[in-house]
């Protein structure tokens, strides 16, 4: 079963998202660093770069592939998580503690998935 | 399709995976744990998927010798080798390790997914030959045990550790036959797709879980682990083993594929004119492929000499070993060098990556 914290918004591509006031912070589920397997390398986004909802956000590679993180909002990057370019691997530990992106959000979207609905859309 | 050790898997953390129609686990505990455990330790693969097929009757060696490009007749009772079947064309259909188990009985060993394929050109191609082809695939399992300690693993199970690229039957204390010679033995063969010592248990899929869990108390004796799809293939692909249906798919020939040492015939057998030709035509050579950072070069990405397009990336991992991603793929002659710097375009950005032979690490 995968961890899926009840205190975080989801989104069908397997990314999560915690919105504090105008402040996204933005990761990838247990669920998905599952399924990528070992985690060698993160593609980040420059600072300062605006990202649609759905666009490509950043790439994630695993040993077995490279995969799309999508951004689940529409906002700016203010902050990657730069312990994640050396260690990837942590990722693999705990994709929650490990946020990927932090963006400064307008209008917070309204169609993310609450815990149960990713649930359910994952299977679990 | 499930293999006779699929229930283990899942209830031991294996994350199965679809491979070619067969539920595998991609891995366990996760792929780069498992590949350092065959390099240091000891690990072990359940391969069972893979095809199995004796060749029976006093033509076996006759036609096995006309079909592949190795000396079928030249290897010695108890001997095995690693060839691939070519067709008229002289590309490689599939990889595959042909024992020579007596003067009329050959078994071989093909990929899972190229089982059929193999088979049936098997059929097409003995028809003046006098001989009984039989596909063991479903009944027998197979798990290849890999890695420095794998000899003490052979010990502890009651196996007599075998030479690189020699096989026995030895008795099976589980009472499972085996189709191959028709007794209660299973295959013990020194055989594996690591670049480790090592050996694989050919063994009645009936008694296939006793010999799994036997091997795997003495495996995690010696703190090594059960190792999924995943850890074989980055193994494979760190040592410059070709993957059947992913480095070749019926558009290659030895040459190209850097194994020319199968080729041992100038005559006689399939696909042996249109190879001469092949041989001083070929403009392309398997190469392995490091680069600096751990963004990994994938299957048909492109390679590079400035602008210039000089070839194509068929496998690509990363090196647990060398701590850089790697790839192995089909490049100009020209560039084949190593030690050349040329340039893989992952996904629009240009890496640098320096040409090796396929034995990426030694």
């Amino acid at each position: 079963m995968s961890n899926v914290p009840e205190n975080l918004k989801y989104t069908k591509t397997h990314e999560w998202v915690s919105i504090n006031g105008n402040v996204a912070t933005v990761g990838i589920t247990d669920y998905a660093q599952h399924q990528l397997t070992d985690i060698v390398f993160v593609d980040f986004p420059k600072v300062g770069e605006t990202k649609k909802k759905g666009s490509v956000l950043l790439t994630v590679e695993s040993v077995k592939s490279a995969e799309d993180v999508f951004s689940p909002v529409d906002g700016e990057v203010t902050e990657t998580n730069k312990k994640l370019v050396d260690a990837p691997e942590l990722l693999n530990k705990d994709s929650y503690t490990n946020w990927m992106v932090k963006m400064k959000v307008n209008t917070p979207p309204s169609d993310l998935l609450s815990p149960a609905d990713y649930r359910k859309h994952i299977g679990e | 399709m499930r293999t006779p050790i699929y229930e283990w898997h899942k209830e031991n953390g294996g994350n199965i995976v679809d491979f070619h129609g067969w539920d595998l686990p991609l891995y366990y505990e996760g792929i780069l744990a498992e590949h350092m455990a065959v390099r240091k330790r000891v690990g072990m693969f359940d391969v069972s998927h893979m095809g199995d097929i004796v060749v029976k009757g006093p033509d076996a060696v006759k036609l096995m010798n006309s079909l592949l490009p190795s000396k079928i007749d030249a290897i010695q009772p108890g001997k095995c080798m690693y060839t691939a079947f070519l067709d008229e064309a002289g590309l490689l259909i599939d990889d595959t390790i042909v024992y020579r188990v007596s003067n009329d009985t050959i078994f071989f060993v093909p990929n899972a997914a190229t089982t059929e394929t193999v088979l049936n050109w098997l059929q097409t191609n003995s028809k003046a030959f006098n001989v009984k082809i039989t596909n063991l695939s479903r009944e027998l399992g197979c798990f290849a045990i890999q890695g420095p300690e794998s000899r003490q693993v052979a010990n502890d199970i009651g196996i007599v550790f075998p030479e690189p690229f020699t096989f026995s039957f030895q008795q099976d204390k589980y009472g499972g036959k085996n189709g191959v010679n028709g007794k209660n033995d299973l295959i013990v063969s020194g055989t594996g797709y690591t670049g480790e010592p090592g050996f694989e248990l050919i063994v009645d899929a009936e008694s296939s879980n006793k010999w799994w869990n036997d091997a795997i108390n003495s495996i995690k004796q010696h703190g090594g682990m059960p190792c999924g799809l995943g850890a074989r293939d980055s193994l494979r692909m760190e040592k410059g083993m070709l993957l059947s249906g992913v480095d070749f798919n019926k558009d290659r020939d030895p040459y190209e594929c850097s194994v020319s040492f199968i080729v041992e015939k100038l005559d006689g057998f399939m696909g042996s004119d249109a190879l001469k030709q092949r041989k001083s035509n070929d403009k392309e050579i398997f190469r392995g492929f490091i680069l600096d950072g751990k963004q990994i070069p994938r299957h048909g990405y492109s390679i590079y000499d400035n602008n210039k397009k000089i070839g194509t990336i068929t496998s690509g991992s990363i090196s647990p070993l060398l701590g850089k991603a790697i790839g192995l793929g089909f490049i100009d002659k020209k560039y084949m060098k190593s030690d050349n710097v040329v340039q893989i375009d992952i996904r629009g950005k240009m890496s640098e990556a320096t040409v090796s032979r396929p034995k990426i690490v030694p």
